[in-house]
């Protein structure tokens, strides 16, 4: 029977379980860490946190954040503060997803979600301006007709600032250090590598 | 922090007066008798002079020492503490920024005791110092960041709530303060008081509330603020039209000279984006010292205007349409080609100049004298000093003003006109001691550092001068203030240094040659001609001025010299620009060029240039703004601006330096001197020039006072080149040293140098020797020419008229400029447009009486000429009998008073109500 133990294989598989997704309608999760495209988020008051400071733009090794700052304007203020990001752009045909620029930003304005799924006709339509990367008044990542992702997605972020502390200090793993965000409140702590490996 | 460290350490012959030491970076207050000290710093053994600053020296051979209130244009004052050292033997720590060295000091810098204080000044600085880094105008380029860095402890044990002021409130129209950043260093009231003499700014409170203050009702509006948000070594100090438009890391710089007056301070030219950003004071020894003015700082922001024509345009159907480059000079140059067919080169004229490069004036000359044949072609516009008289009186450099023996002022007021110049002469006054005579029909921006002020009515220079003159000569006893003024120079060796301009429009250029004339009698008199416009000096020089040809030589001595060298010159001396507009309004300018120009605003004879205009045949309009001059033209066509093109310019004491381009132009502008190139194609000579560095190769073959300022000498000499090179061999200074540009903004920035210079010290400085050598002893002498024309040499010139008597009821006017006037830079530029102020009638108190009118009332002027509805003031700076009104206000309409062929212009003034 030696030539049919093959088969025997073939006929063991059939009856397992399938490991193909239906993938768009379904999608297998993404691990902690993947970097998607970015969003800019605001305070839950509404008001955006980015500055303008321009560090994630010095900073990107890709060279494809262009920002501009300027002055808030007294009477309807954008951020808090005297400045904000009043120009924004990201371009995503030469982005990296290495998220250095969210290591980068003092105020957690710029995170990258787990969004990845998109792909465009138009050179223009790859740079993303403000309009698109800011989320909208509940909080949400604005999508865009090219992207293809389900509702619930744009949750997750890529989580690097949760799992980090100042100054690396151990001693903050698992404190919130970080802003609440329109929409979302204070996320929570990434569990900890250290207690990860223990566990 | 490296660049500091870098400096290359630089001997300074002893005996040698500190204006002509070698490095721009030897400036040290004088004190004690010179010598020798040796001391050792951190173990090192080196040599300095008595009487220099620790920390000085200590740079100086390679120990940065970290400061925040010391600068080495100020006067010490220990304000930080943040340069504290160790001295052996000396109780406590010592400040080195007041500390003189002696023989035998031992200094550490680095000592466990120098670090811990250094540990302590920087938390204790940083308690109320705000996290503001990320939206701060200094982050990235910041002192106190880099020093807390390289110096600093790395935590503060500081946790209670910091000090709060008012976020950004403002101290000027151009800069913006938070206190919450300010350290308290010093610098900027210190720049206000001592350098710039406006002392706006002062420290007021105590303690940690301690805050820069502006004197209620009374902002901080020095024609100098930038230069504090230069020196403040944190971000407290901002300028509005910089703030949040970029930051550090984005920036790209340029070495630059500034055209926007004829003292070309150096400076470093940032941008961003293609846009221009900033514009920082480079220090300069024989030029700025690092300074700028505001106007100068900030008026970039012209080259980014929405105003800017960005494309050729010809006239059609009576209108300015956007056409392409070849069709638009084709139109000119039919236009040339039809007028000179029909009328001969007379009937062709060219005005302006003055606000391009030498390249540009250059070939601009040379295609109206060598190829269209005219020398109907003046940079000035009536409003000058002519240029037999400008190109021919022995000359003095700016530096010679620290030297002199006394410095004679006659006419303009510097502060308004050249204000850099005027930090310079105030300098000399004031702290160097030299005694400064000021010759001038009213109080103005020196009167108070003035050793002498000896005031003069419009029309009555010359007479007054000759009276100085003849004091200053040994003939005294006939004016008791001449006499005065020469009694000042009483053991006193050197030169006079006379600063001469045009204070007065309203008063014919007679007076002006006449006073030039009195004082050039005095053997040793030398002169900076103190012209404002941009580039007028480098026009003249490089033959746009009737009569002249490239290489202050005249007409005549040069016409086979550049005969040979251009194929033809003009046959017979043209009109200057008073000629060129009266020959027009009789119709017989039948082509006008008008390079830059805007006779309609400039010209102090509105109405002369107003008919001339109207009259005027074909015009071709180089320029970048459409002005109520060009907007007549049947041509425009666009050029870009500084910023925009490389080049050469040289400045009112005749030093040629290099200006850099930063940005490319939108649109599809040209340089000046590529459009003469093309239109000189099209007349059917080709000049055979590419680059600008074949232009100033070419000026440097030919031109005889320029001879060997070639492309590679401006790109090696530091601080550029005075001409004529072989008389200023001492100026020229060559070779490696330099930190690049993008160092130690705070800093005192240095003259750089490309950066292939920095390589190798050692090869670099023999070929620089080699290229000395060789431009001083060789003069381009190619076979078969002519021998070279000798320099014009200025002999005496018009003798003024006597003015006629004033009347008993009549002002007579006195009209000068002022700095924020109505010219393009200022109206074009956002930032100091808001600065321009309302023109107001001034009138002495006892005048104002006699007319019986309130401040601020309005009055009617009439002169011989027009007459103005405006309102008058009273000041006590200006003499019975004369009414002064600023020239080129927008709506001053005082050039509609004036008439350019009277020698003064008399004033009714009458009270409306
Ligand atoms: S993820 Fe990396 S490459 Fe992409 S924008 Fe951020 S810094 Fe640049
Ligand atoms: S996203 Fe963050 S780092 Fe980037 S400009 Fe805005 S505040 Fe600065
Ligand atoms: S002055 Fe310097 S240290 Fe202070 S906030 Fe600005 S960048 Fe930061
Ligand atoms: S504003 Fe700047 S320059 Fe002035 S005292 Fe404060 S820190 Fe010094
Ligand atoms: S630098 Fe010496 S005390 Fe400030």
């Amino acid at each position: 029977m030696g030539k049919f133990s093959g088969f025997g294989i073939t006929l063991k598989q059939v009856f397992k379980k399938p490991v193909t997704t239906r993938y768009p309608k379904e999608k297998r999760p993404k691990p902690e860490r993947f970097h998607g495209r970015h969003v800019l988020n605001r305070y839950e008051d509404g008001m955006e946190k980015c500055i303008g400071c321009e560090l994630c733009a010095g900073v990107c090794p890709a060279r494809c954040i262009y920002v501009r700052g300027a002055d808030n304007p007294p009477d309807a203020p954008v951020s808090p503060g005297e400045r904000y990001g009043f120009v924004y752009e990201i371009n995503y045909l030469r982005c990296i997803h290495c998220d250095l620029c969210v290591e980068a930003c003092p105020t957690e304005a710029i995170t990258e979600t787990k969004l990845f799924e998109f792909s465009f006709a138009h050179r223009a339509d790859a740079i993303y301006t403000k309009n698109e990367l800011l989320v909208d008044d509940e909080g949400h990542a604005k999508r865009q007709p090219w992207e293809l992702w389900l509702g619930g997605e744009d949750d997750e972020t890529s989580a690097w600032m949760r799992a980090t502390s100042p100054s690396g200090a151990a001693a903050y793993e698992g404190r919130i250090v970080w802003s609440s965000e329109l929409g979302v409140g204070y996320r929570q702590p990434e569990q900890g590598q250290r207690r990860k490996k223990a566990d | 922090m490296t660049d500091v460290n870098d400096v290359p350490k630089v001997e300074r012959p002893p005996g040698v007066p500190m204006s002509q030491w070698p490095s721009a970076y030897e400036y040290v207050l004088p004190t004690g008798a010179p010598g020798t000290v040796t001391l050792t710093i951190d173990g090192r053994e080196v040599k300095a002079q008595t009487g220099d600053l620790l920390i000085k020296v200590a740079q100086d051979h390679g120990t940065y020492i970290p400061r925040f209130c010391y600068h080495e244009r100020m006067k010490p004052v220990g304000m930080c503490r943040m340069c504290l050292v160790e001295v052996e033997g000396m109780r406590g720590m010592q400040i080195s920024c007041a500390t003189v060295v002696a023989d035998g000091m031992v200094v550490h810098t680095q000592s466990d005791a120098a670090r811990q204080a250094q540990d302590g000044v920087l938390e204790l600085l940083l308690i109320n110092h705000p996290l503001d880094c990320p939206v701060c105008d200094r982050g990235g380029e910041c002192p106190l960041q880099d020093t807390t860095l390289a110096f600093g402890p790395g935590e503060s044990r500081f946790v209670e709530e910091k000090r709060h002021w008012e976020k950004p409130i403002p101290i000027s129209e151009l800069v913006l303060l938070d206190r919450e950043r300010c350290i308290q260093c010093g610098r900027c009231t210190r720049f206000a008081d001592e350098i710039a003499g406006d002392a706006l700014i002062a420290f007021g409170s105590r303690g940690a509330h301690t805050e820069v203050i502006t004197f209620p009702g009374d902002p901080f509006t020095s024609y100098f603020s930038g230069n504090t948000v230069q020196i403040c070594p944190v971000g407290a100090l901002t300028a509005t039209p910089y703030r949040f438009r970029a930051r550090p890391w984005d920036l790209s710089a340029v070495e630059t000279s500034c055209t926007t007056c004829s003292v070309h301070c150096r400076g470093a030219l940032e941008s961003s984006s293609n846009r221009l950003v900033r514009l920082l004071g480079v220090d300069s020894e024989p030029v700025n010292h690092g300074w700028l003015c505001d106007k100068g700082r900030f008026g970039y922001e012209v080259v980014h205007s929405e105003d800017r024509v960005r494309h050729p345009m010809v006239r059609k159907n009576g209108e300015l349409v956007e056409c392409s480059w070849p069709e638009a000079l084709d139109v000119a140059a039919e236009g040339l080609k039809r007028a000179l067919e029909l009328n001969g080169p007379k009937s062709v004229a060219l005005l302006g100049g003055a606000r391009g490069t030498n390249e540009d004036a250059y070939v601009w000359a040379r295609f109206a004298k060598g190829v269209v044949g005219t020398d109907n072609v003046d940079a000035q516009l009536g409003d000058g000093i002519p240029a037999e008289v400008a190109l021919g009186l022995p000359e003095a450099t700016i530096a010679d003003l620290d030297r002199a023996a006394a410095i004679v002022v006659v006419g303009l007021d510097l502060k308004e006109e050249v204000p850099v110049l005027y930090l310079r002469v105030k300098r000399a006054a004031e702290e160097l001691g030299v005694p400064l005579i000021e010759l001038a029909p009213r109080d103005q921006g020196l009167t108070r550092y003035a050793s002498t002020s000896i005031r003069s009515l419009p029309g009555e220079q010359g007479e007054t001068a000759r009276r100085l003159a003849d004091a200053l000569g040994g003939a005294r006893g006939t004016d008791a203030g001449a006499d005065a003024a020469a009694a000042l120079l009483e053991g006193r060796a050197g030169d006079i240094v006379v600063v001469l301009g045009r204070g007065d429009l309203a008063e014919s250029a007679a007076s002006t040659v006449r006073a030039a004339t009195e004082l050039a009698r005095l053997p040793q008199a030398r002169f900076i001609v103190a012209l404002r416009r941009g580039n007028v000096r480098g026009a003249m020089d490089l033959g746009l001025a009737p009569g002249f040809l490239p290489g202050r030589v005249t007409l005549d001595a040069g016409r086979e010299w550049f005969g040979h060298a251009w194929g033809s010159v003009p046959a017979t001396v043209g009109l200057d620009a008073e000629g060129i507009l009266r020959a027009a309004e009789q119709g017989r300018i039948h082509a006008l060029m008008l390079l830059g120009t805007d006779p309609h605003d400039d010209c102090p004879d509105h109405a002369l240039a107003e008919g001339a205009l109207n009259a005027a045949g074909f015009t071709i309009a180089i320029d970048a703004f459409v002005t109520d001059s060009t907007k007549r033209a049947d041509v425009f066509l666009p050029v870009t601006m500084w910023g925009e093109k490389a080049g050469s310019v040289t400045n009112l004491e005749g030093r040629v330096q290099r200006v850099g381009q930063k940005v490319s132009p939108d649109g599809t502008a040209m340089p000046d001197w590529r459009i003469a190139a093309e239109l000189a194609l099209r007349l059917g000579v080709d000049f055979d020039l590419e680059q600008p560095e074949e232009v100033q190769d070419e000026i440097a073959r030919v031109a005889p006072a320029y001879t060997g300022i070639d492309s590679t000498l401006l790109r090696r000499a530091r601080d550029g080149a005075v001409a004529p090179v072989a008389d200023h061999r001492d100026e020229l200074v060559l070779g490696p040293v330099s930190i690049p540009l993008t160092d130690a903004r705070w800093e005192p920035i240095r003259p750089g140098l490309d950066a292939v210079e920095l390589e190798d010290a050692k090869t670099a400085n023999d070929e620089a020797d080699a290229l000395r050598a060789d431009r001083l002893t060789s003069v381009a002498q190619s076979a078969g020419a002519p021998p070279a024309p000798a320099l014009h040499r200025f002999t005496g010139g018009v003798t003024d008229t006597a003015p006629p008597a004033r009347d008993a009821y009549a002002l007579r006017l006195v009209t000068g400029r002022t700095l924020y006037d109505g010219g393009i830079t200022v109206a074009a530029s956002d930032s100091l447009s808001e600065l321009v102020a309302d023109p107001v009638l001034l009138i002495s108190p006892q005048d104002r009486d006699r007319i019986g009118v309130e401040d601020g009332a309005e009055v009617r002027v009439t002169s011989a000429r027009g007459s103005l509805t405006l309102a008058v003031r009273a000041d006590a700076a200006i003499g019975t009998g004369t009414a002064y009104l600023p020239f080129n206000l927008p709506g001053s309409g005082v050039s509609d008073l004036v008439d350019l062929s009277t020698a003064v212009t008399d004033l009714r003034v009458e009270s409306l109500s």
